[in-house]
């Protein structure tokens, strides 16, 4: 067991906390898009930075990544990745609300992607009395031999990524995109602190 | 007499959330079930006064406990408490006979103004 | 004091400011835009932000802002999405090629006390990073061409040209199309080069490359197989197709006088075709198949076209 695997009692804070996260973060974008948004049970894994792309991608050819990073205080920090089937994306536009010819498709999943990182992290961030910034969401590639070259190229190791995969489905239209948060070692322990202060409470 | 509570959640947390939210008299000989399914099972044998259903749960979820129950004719107060807070995922529950709908984390003061509003305190 | 001071600072920041209420009037913005959009203080202040700033996309602009203000979170706008929103004179006119700067824009709400009070937009100047960028695109494109050309006969080179018989074999036989292969050798080059010297055999070549890629169809793919051999891929063609072009390649060759010194060189080919059958299970059975009429054409006295037969394969 190393220092950032978390115990039965930590795993399942975690995935109340991000249960209520996506809860909320569903309610507003469901608001924001005026439609009704069905929500699954998210399924939360924790991967090793070299199993990120063993399962649940056979197909990597054509994905669209967009990469946001966030940081809070007590040293809570990380990058979201949201990851895209392009079959799933051709009616964007629709769903956020623009005209076709307003936007290009790169500029669709990253407003989209913005919306749902932001939304997601800053209830998530709350519930732990926590507050996050962004930087600005980038586009990294629309082919996977990019991300993992950008994954290799990461500003801070990673040794965990946990993985929230969200489905989003809307009532007349359904997309999914799985959404990773790859947290470096040091704040995985800061998150383990103050998931272990929310269960000192109980 | 003492009211029967009986607490469904998949989250160990969400369930100690509740349960430390309640008054002594309630909290202390509460069941708690991890899924709907046990939860069915409980309410089908024995005498629970009050539910606290989660919505988001596996193998049966929160919709599926309250269709069962109406189906069954099991009638009890039950308090949904959820994430998903969606206005339409509101009125469905409560269209499926629940007595109100709280959003998580709940909190101690509106679970205990809802418990009396419908006299359960 | 305190605010006197922030006041200072954001006037000397070289980001620019722009601070909005719900309805888009500007409220306050900082020295940065004031000099760069070269618009007095006094005439800006309490205006629509659509009037100052005419170039805005406004349907655009609104949707987006919505966001910010319903769900309360920021929003970004970067320029390699949108090279700039706001018509913005820069420093750097001279020496890059952008007439308006470019930006990236963050759009943050901002909350007094719980209350949205509006919107603070923040301008960052990136048009060094835009145009280093470009510069660095254009040349990882130039270098991108310059690996997959031969830089002789400017014709793919092998590893390129293999690669694309790869991925165009790989394609016909998913959608069950025809594809051809045409292999093509210069006669006695060897002896052409005692003759004329490397140069001249070099010209021999440069000139041979553009013979034949005058004769080929968009989406035939041509390179530079050996010293003298080449080998086009013919997608979507039959055996009888290939033929024809083949020997119109063969004639252009043989046709064409070099002028080399005041000397006139003249050459000619001999050319394998073959193409895809049920049989050939890799893309290097198609070359085998082109090579072996390649080597039958040079047995039957040079300068003639041999097709690949079904019994060859056996």
């Amino acid at each position: 067991m190393s220092a950032f695997d978390l115990s039965e009692d930590q795993q399942d804070c975690l995935q109340e906390l991000i249960n209520v996260a996506m809860g909320q973060a569903s309610d507003q974008l469901a608001r924001y898009l005026n439609t009704f948004v069905y929500l699954k049970v998210p399924s939360i894994e924790q991967v090793k930075s070299d199993q990120l792309f063993d399962s649940g991608h056979q197909n990597l050819e054509a994905i669209a990544v967009v990469s946001q990073g966030f940081f809070g205080y007590e040293g809570i920090r990380g990058e979201a990745l949201l990851m895209y089937q392009p079959q799933d994306s051709h009616r964007l536009a629709d769903l956020l609300g623009y005209e076709d010819d307003e936007m290009s498709f790169d500029e669709q999943i990253i407003d989209l992607s913005s919306i749902l990182t932001t939304t997601f992290l800053n209830v998530f961030a709350s519930q732990i009395d926590n507050q996050m910034s962004y930087s600005a969401p980038r586009l990294i590639s629309a082919n996977q031999g990019m991300v993992s070259e950008h994954l290799t190229q990461q500003a801070f190791n990673w040794d965990l990524a946990l993985k929230v995969r969200i489905s989003y489905q809307v009532t007349d239209y359904s997309f999914n995109c799985d959404m990773v948060l790859l947290i470096p070692e040091e704040a995985i322990i800061n998150i383990k602190t103050v998931i272990d202060r929310i269960l000192e409470d109980f | 007499m003492s009211t029967n509570v009986l607490i469904c959640d998949d989250s160990n947390l969400a369930r100690k959330q509740v349960l430390r939210s309640l008054p002594e008299s309630l909290s202390s000989d509460a069941q708690l079930a991890t899924n709907g399914e046990e939860a069915l099972a409980i309410l089908r044998n024995q005498n629970i006064d009050v539910l606290f259903l989660d919505l988001t749960m596996p193998v049966i979820d929160g919709l599926g406990v309250l269709q069962a129950m109406q189906d069954e004719s099991i009638e009890l107060p039950v308090f949904v408490i959820s994430a998903d807070i969606q206005p339409e995922m509101q009125s469905r529950v409560l269209n499926l006979g629940a007595k109100a709908f709280l959003r998580k984390p709940v909190q101690l003061e509106t679970l205990n103004e809802n418990l009396k509003l419908h006299g359960i305190l | 004091m305190l605010d006197e001071f922030c006041l200072d600072i954001s006037n000397r920041l070289n980001t620019g400011i722009l601070f909005l209420d719900c309805d888009y009037n500007i409220i306050m913005w900082n020295r940065f835009l004031e000099v760069h959009a070269n618009k007095n203080d006094n005439d800006v202040i309490g205006k629509s932000v659509f009037s100052i700033f005419p170039e805005l996309p406004r349907k655009w602009f609104e949707r987006k802002l919505s966001s910010v203000i319903q769900l309360k979170t920021q929003s970004f706008c970067g320029w390699e999405q949108r090279h700039h929103l706001f018509e913005l004179f820069h420093s750097r006119p001279i020496t890059t090629d952008s007439h308006f700067m470019a930006q990236n824009c963050t759009f943050l709400p901002v909350e007094i006390s719980g209350e949205l009070e509006g919107i603070c937009i923040l301008i960052e100047d990136v048009t060094d990073v835009c145009h280093y960028q470009n510069q660095l695109n254009k040349a990882l494109e130039e270098l991108a061409l310059s690996n997959r050309i031969d830089g002789l006969t400017q014709t793919f080179n092998r590893k390129h040209w293999e690669e694309c018989l790869a991925k165009e074999f790989s394609r016909a036989r998913r959608h069950q199309h025809d594809l051809a292969l045409v292999m093509l050798d210069l006669d006695h080059f060897k002896l052409l080069n005692d003759t004329f010297g490397h140069q001249g055999g070099d010209l021999v070549l440069v000139e041979t490359a553009k013979a034949v890629t005058k004769l080929l169809r968009m989406g035939d793919l041509f390179g530079r197989y050996g010293g003298e051999e080449f080998a086009v891929i013919l997608p979507n063609t039959n055996l009888a197709g290939a033929e024809e072009v083949a020997e119109r390649i063969r004639q252009s060759i043989a046709k064409n006088t070099i002028r080399y010194q005041d000397r006139t060189i003249s050459v000619t080919a001999s050319i394998g075709v073959a193409t895809i059958d049920s049989i050939d299970t890799r893309y290097e059975d198609l070359i085998s198949n082109a090579d072996i009429a390649l080597y039958e054409a040079k047995a039957k006295g040079r300068n003639r076209v041999c097709l690949a037969k079904e019994t060859l394969l056996a």
